[in-house]
């Protein structure tokens, strides 16, 4: 119902919600012209999970590059799973980062930090 | 797919928005609980601007770091640039300057290859070479014959013509491949490009005397058109781009008998400039391996189609004028009559 199928492109990364799979994705670069334009859907729709907790839900976060404005956008992506777990889902964060990227590496560690009631797993990419 | 509607900072304008409102009532415990709720969105959001900000300056340090290493590769580029563009420069002296450029732009293919094409062939040599050679200074020798090569290759460039090579004093000069602007043409600019080698070197033995080389170079030059092959010779590991064939024999054999400061023309080339030269028929000649008898011309001078466009003097004391009107502007006509008037003057007055 709230599934989401966003292909890439050079401004903007893949994003996907099945809700039925329980599974989220965001992978590729993201410095779109219009954030709030962009990722509002995505935060929209992982609000509405809200109302409707899935069992497990597996996060896959796969970003190469990414803005400023595209972070804002992730802390309110994240805060929609801090809502998740609060309301008892089980979430499974794993957040790839490309070896050598110690950029992606750290933005990882400071969402691990920031939400410590996420188990996020911050791993290069093999 | 996109959402115009949503705004990232919607919670942030809403909390102001309600500030507006709650501090115009001045209701003690409606401003309480604003300042609560203020408390905790001001702490997430300086939370947020802490971890934006670190992540800005990650960012920054990474475009420093490549920004230098772009600055260090564009001058490691620069510097490998310029090496190639001299070593081009000094390869394309042993090249013809057609199949250099033609080769850097890269549509010139180096395969093994030639084919047959109709040509017109030019062929000098100075006369009496070795004699010379020996009454001159090598250094000397060196620095005349580097300066005749020079002037003549001007000249041949200008006129399109591609340099097959120098051989020993003697030059070898095509038009036609691999630029050709069709036989007739090709033609009349070979022709063209002697007579005005003629004329330079004219210029060139009267500089040279002056300069105390007593019995300067006198070239013989033979012309002929017709089919060679012409193209790479050779084997994938050395390449020589040049022609062969019965008719560029023609052409050397026309310059071997050619009069001292003469040139000789084949028919076949006669044909393509007879509107533009003054040409005396000579005694059809019979070469070896050539057979038919080849009815030779000696080029005079360009013709002047009703115009005196050309002014010529010679004596014997070493005195030649040559002045050609179609190459010299109005304004540098009036500077040279006031010279000649000048010079005229003083003869009349010795």
């Amino acid at each position: 119902m709230n599934d989401l199928n966003i292909q890439e492109t050079e401004r903007t990364p893949e994003i996907k919600l099945s809700v039925s799979d329980g599974v989220f994705s965001i992978r590729g670069e993201s410095f779109p012209e219009d954030v709030s334009a962009f990722y509002g859907q995505v935060i929209e729709s992982i609000d509405l999970l809200k109302e409707n907790i899935p069992d497990r839900f597996q996060v896959i976060i796969e970003l190469i590059y990414t803005n400023s404005s595209s972070i804002k956008a992730l802390y309110r992506i994240f805060e929609g799973f801090e809502s998740i777990r609060q309301g008892g889902g089980n979430l499974d964060i794993l957040w790839y980062f490309q070896e050598d990227d110690d950029i992606m590496e750290e933005l990882g560690e400071d969402f691990h930090d920031r939400f410590p009631d996420l188990k996020i797993n911050v791993k290069p990419k093999n | 797919m996109a959402d115009q509607s949503f705004d990232l900072y919607d919670r942030e304008k809403q909390l102001l928005a309600e500030g507006k409102v709650v501090l115009g009532t001045n209701n003690p415990k409606g401003v309480l609980n604003y300042s609560k709720r203020l408390y905790k969105d001001f702490s997430r959001v300086v939370r947020e601007n802490e971890d934006l900000t670190r992540h800005s300056d990650r960012q920054e340090r990474r475009l420093v770091k490549l920004n230098k290493n772009l600055k260090i590769q564009t001058k490691e580029l620069d510097s490998r640039k310029t090496e190639l563009e001299e070593l081009s420069g000094q390869l394309g002296k042993y090249l013809p300057p057609q199949i250099h450029e033609a080769l850097f732009r890269g549509d010139y293919d180096t395969k093994v290859a030639t084919q047959r094409k109709k040509l017109t062939v030019f062929f000098s040599d100075i006369k009496n070479f070795t004699q010379i050679s020996e009454s001159l200074q090598p250094e000397a020798l060196t620095d005349y014959l580097n300066e005749y090569f020079s002037e003549m290759t001007k000249i041949a460039v200008r006129h399109g013509g591609t340099i097959d090579k120098y051989i020993g004093d003697a030059m070898m000069v095509f038009f036609g491949d691999p630029e050709s602007k069709g036989e007739r043409d090709d033609a009349r600019s070979c022709v063209l490009m002697a007579i005005e080698m003629h004329e330079k070197l004219q210029q060139l033995q009267h500089n040279w005397r002056k300069r105390g080389f007593e019995n300067p170079f006198e070239v013989r030059m033979g012309i002929n058109t017709g089919y060679c092959n012409v193209g790479n010779f050779g084997s994938e590991q050395r390449l020589t781009y040049t022609i062969i064939g019965g008719e560029v024999n023609v052409a050397q054999r026309l310059e071997a008998n050619a009069p001292v400061g003469g040139i000789l023309m084949s028919y076949e080339t006669f044909a393509h400039v007879q509107d533009l030269v003054e040409a005396e028929q000579l005694k059809a000649m019979r070469m070896k391996g050539i057979g038919r008898d080849i009815k030779v011309f000696s080029v005079k001078a360009r013709k002047n189609n009703g115009v005196v466009k050309l002014i010529e003097y010679e004596s014997a004391k070493g005195v030649s004028i040559s002045i050609d009107l179609n190459s010299i502007n109005r304004k540098d006509r009036s500077g040279l009559a006031r010279q000649l008037k000048m010079g005229l003057k003083k003869i009349e007055e010795e």
